[in-house]
């Protein structure tokens, strides 16, 4: 806590809507067994052990706080292999809040992904997309399918500050389409808060447009809607016809927007595990159903216990809370003001669910193949303990293709785990850092995995690249402010 | 980095779970407080905010602690789980005997039924209201005896909670050494705002204790944050990590009460500790009438776990640092911002003077009470009124002023962020410059004994 010092005018966070029930031990370890640790993990974040990390914005994913109403509900789960209550609940609350009438679910969201491709993508027919998410791709691909972006430029253009960067660019979808035809085109996927492009959201316009076209050709429109929330936020407060409804009726407006839908319900429903697919189409249904019991599970459980069906429907109510999505959303929003303060090169605006350095702009001098990205996650988990994800040539390059794609650092905020002084220590930290950004060395890849590589890809520093080598004046900051 | 060398600290720990916070408007809360009579007490929690009534069992439990939860063992008799309570407590307080109940409440009751009687007389730096009706209760006497500075709210002294050593030692050769059954020092001092007792001070009140062969005892409540302030404050002991220090305090008493809702972080439990073998023995016998067998005295298996757990919590460095801070944060912001409180913040509260903030409302008309219901009302605050309204009353019918007339702002342990904290000064700030046009309150129903806890009160216009 701050000991002296008036209140920040530039202070967005506001007073959580919820108090601390549970609370869970984090300690910085010592910045040599940071270092330590670091080499261990072959320099990917990935690989660092939970242990040695003292803030973890490594994802937002299935690393949400749950509320007292969800391990309340845990204990209600119905663990029938068949026809369990749960799943019921489960279903009923994708109804009421989305309006889908068909859930089918999956352990997590790559298991819905999966459903989705194998029922849908034939071989050598397009997936048009905005952007890529890396899963997404993966599973498209593997059935055969020809991964197409069609995100509007700003969508890659860490600079501009556009509000609606998740949109899909309506004159290349319709050429696509055009081109391709019908049955060359197995669906078009629009992901909410477009998580590639830094967390940005469509606008329900541009969704009603790209609706419009997938429907004179006949293409079925599948929302990734596992952030679909923020994304009706930022429609709620940015779109002005749409100001005055509820959360939950620009999520219904968005859901009736598309044939279906794949949630990854560890963002959103804050829940450690679950994902669903969600259709209207009975046919369709009736297709993912006889696939999920060979994949996930009976179709009531799909790979999910019964308790975790329980939390993930209380969860889908509390996503649909105004206030709570509120808080998420200014939470991000007074990270990236305190790192904007210190002219750090972010991605504009501010998205959903994290905030993005461009690495390009923080370590100029390294090339694109020195994989920044990769670098600088490596050095902020060194100097603080904190853990962030590279989102760049590591994670963006598919096989020998050129990459001059975004090379970003996220930081991800989990939901309601955090507080305002936790987010204060860890733009101080990367202040720190940018300060002696010249001392950050390039990598080198020494182990390459064939898919998905920036899971588990290995690296060398080209230089020495110790907190000594990084930080030269006077104490590290996480020293200082814990002491 | 400049700047950065005043950012102290963060929370040593992240959220695992949440409780939803309802926010209810201005109109809802003036209805919701008028139909209460303005007695806080009487508000139903969901109609709250930011609930700083109390930091007795609204702490945050930690993962850990749920998971000593899960794995409670209820037998009746020699549980696992009673096994590893004792193995807590005696790590910090290595007594012979240690008597589990449901709360400290429960520790004082049986001790002083074992220890009290007419005639008897039992000295403390300042009883706690329960530990006073307990001595009374027995026809004993409870009288506090702190050090002179404890009355004087903005003076600083980094000791406030220390025993006035003088006028305990006239206290023994004035009745004599058979009248007094024990001693008694309340760590950290609550009544007095929350402050410390120096190890020194403990030191000297033992030399006395054993120049006349009177038992001293500990009210260890708030056992942790009076070793932090020991550790800060008292020359030498900066070095030593705090559960030597505990230890140290518990060398020099003959046993303890304590209520584990506070420094251990559990939701409900206490216990009773003593060295002496018969001692020992006649309270079990009362622990069996009214709490239980002697290994749960009350408590769920569980309920030793997390205990348990919360005693080694108690005492991480990381925590305390973070506990006292913020306290000490809500403190200074309140200094800034031109309100009136008890000096320096103590441990586990910050206490307003309203009776200095609000000169216009006279003793009599409640100005703690005024306050504690402004802030409510204002923005769903609630605090306590420490004041006439608790203290008014005596024993022979009058009324007449209490010596302070405070509001306390209790923190429960790990539950409320900083955000929560700058709103909370946020609207003690708009409070305090309004505070010409708060009114007085007039008390319309008054019930025989503790009548803080259900008067009922109207606004004088």
């Amino acid at each position: 806590m701050s000991a002296c010092g008036g209140q920040s005018s530039r202070r967005i966070a506001a007073v959580p809507p919820y108090k601390i029930k549970v609370v869970e031990p984090i300690a910085l370890a010592d910045p040599e067994r940071r270092s330590e640790a670091l080499a261990a993990a072959g320099f990917n974040t990935f690989l660092l052990r939970s242990d040695d990390v003292f803030i973890d914005l490594l994802t937002d994913s299935g690393t949400s706080a749950l509320s007292q109403q969800q391990r309340a509900a845990m204990e209600l789960g119905d663990e029938a292999y068949a026809g369990s209550r749960s799943f019921f609940r489960l279903e009923h609350a994708v109804q009421e809040v989305y309006g889908f009438r068909h859930t089918i679910p999956a352990h997590q969201g790559r298991g819905a992904e999966h459903l989705l491709a194998r029922v849908l993508v034939r071989p050598r027919q397009l997936v048009p997309s905005n952007l890529y998410f890396t899963t997404s791709r993966v599973h498209a691909e593997l059935a055969g399918g020809i991964w197409t972006d069609v995100s509007i430029a700003e969508a890659g253009d860490p600079e501009s500050r556009y509000p609606w960067k998740g949109n899909i660019d309506v004159a290349k979808l319709e050429e696509v389409l055009r081109q391709a035809g019908r049955d060359g085109v197995a669906f078009v996927r629009q992901e909410a808060c477009l998580n590639m492009a830094g967390g940005q959201p469509f606008s329900l316009q541009n969704l009603a447009e790209v609706r419009a076209i997938t429907r004179n050709y006949g293409v079925p429109l599948i929302l990734d809607a596992t952030r679909s929330s923020e994304n009706a936020l930022f429609v709620k407060r940015q779109e002005e016809s749409y100001a005055n409804l509820s959360l939950t009726e620009i999520l219904q407006l968005i859901a009736a927007l598309s044939d279906g839908a794949i949630f990854s319900s560890k963002k959103d429903h804050f829940v450690p595990i679950g994902g669903l697919v969600a259709v209207n189409d009975d046919d369709l249904a009736g297709k993912l159903r006889e696939l999920v019991v060979v994949y996930e599970g009976f179709p009531h459980y799909g790979g999910m216990s019964g308790a975790a069906m329980e939390a993930l429907a209380v969860g889908i109510h509390e996503a649909a809370d105004e206030r709570i999505v509120t808080h998420h959303l200014d939470q991000v929003a007074y990270l990236a003001s305190l790192l904007d303060d210190s002219d750090i090169p972010i991605v504009q605006p501010p998205g959903a669910h994290a905030v993005f350095l461009d690495a390009k702009r923080f370590l100029p001098h390294l090339s694109q193949t020195e994989y920044p990205a990769q670098a600088l996650a490596a050095a902020i988990y060194l100097a603080g303990g904190v853990r962030t994800m590279e989102r760049g040539i590591v994670s963006g390059q598919h096989g020998r293709e050129a990459y001059d794609g975004l090379e970003l650092v996220r930081l991800t905020l989990p939901r309601r785990v955090y507080t305002q002084e936790h987010l204060a220590y860890t733009a101080a930290v990367i202040a720190d850092l940018h300060r002696h950004a010249d001392q950050i060395p390039g990598l080198r890849l020494t182990f390459e995995p064939a898919t998905l590589r920036f899971f588990q890809a290995r690296f060398e520093p080209l230089a020495p690249f110790t907190l000594r080598h990084l930080i030269t004046s006077g104490r590290p900051v996480a020293t200082k402010i814990l002491r | 980095m400049s700047g950065l060398e005043f950012r102290t600290i963060i929370e040593p720990f992240r959220i695992h779970s949440v409780e939803p916070l309802r926010l209810i408007d201005q109109e809802a809360r003036g209805a919701a407080i008028r139909d209460v009579g303005f007695n806080l007490f009487g508000l139903q929690a969901v109609d709250v905010l930011i609930d700083l009534l109390t930091d007795s069992g609204t702490g945050a439990m930690s993962r850990d602690q749920w998971a000593g939860i899960q794995r409670g063992d209820e037998s009746y008799a020699g549980s696992p789980s009673w096994y590893v309570f004792l193995g807590a407590v005696r790590e910090l307080f290595p007594f012979r005997h240690v008597i589990p109940t449901h709360q400290g409440r429960a520790a004082e009751k049986i001790l002083f039924t074992a220890i009290g009687a007419p005639g008897k007389v039992v000295p403390n730096n300042t009883h706690f209201d329960t530990t006073r009706a307990n001595v009374e209760f027995t026809g004993a006497e409870a009288i506090d005896l702190p050090i002179p500075e404890a009355l004087a709210p903005s003076l600083e002294h980094p000791f406030k909670g220390n025993m006035d050593v003088a006028a305990l030692e006239r206290l023994l050769e004035e009745r004599g050494a058979d009248a007094v059954p024990a001693v008694f020092v309340t760590v950290t001092n609550n009544s007095g705002g929350g402050q410390p007792v120096s190890l020194q001070n403990l030191r000297a009140v033992r030399a006395i204790c054993d120049a006349f062969g009177v038992p001293l005892f500990l009210d260890a409540c708030r056992f942790a944050e009076n070793a932090w302030f020991i550790r800060e404050r008292e020359p030498g002991q900066g070095d030593r990590p705090v559960a030597e220090i505990v230890r140290e305090m518990a060398s020099l008493v003959d046993g303890m009460t304590m209520s584990a809702k506070k420094d251990p972080i559990a939701n409900i439990g206490g216990w009773l500790a003593v060295e002496d073998d018969a001692l020992a023995e006649r309270c079990r016998n009362l622990l069996v009438l009214t709490e239980g067998f002697p290994t749960y005295g009350g408590l769920a298996g569980r309920d030793l776990e997390a205990i348990a757990q919360g005693l080694q919590e108690a005492v991480d460095h990381d925590y305390l640092r973070y506990r006292i801070r913020s306290t000490a944060y809500l403190g200074h912001a309140l200094v800034r911002a031109g309100l009136p409180i008890v000096r320096p913040t103590g441990g586990h509260a910050v206490y307003i003077d309203a009776r200095e903030l609000l000169p216009h409302i006279p003793p009599l008309e409640y100005p703690g009470q005024a306050l504690a219901v402004a802030l409510y009302e204002a923005g769903g605050i609630r605090g306590c009124e420490i004041g006439t309204v608790m203290f008014g009353r005596r024993p022979d019918g009058t009324e007449e002023a209490a010596p302070l007339d405070l509001v306390r702002l209790a923190i429960p342990r790990r539950t409320y962020t900083q955000s929560h904290i700058d709103y909370v000064i946020e609207v003690c700030s708009a409070v305090a410059k309004s505070g010409p046009q708060l009114r007085g309150l007039r008390m319309t129903y008054e019930p025989p004994a503790l009548r803080h806890f259900t008067a009922r009160f109207e606004q004088i216009t």
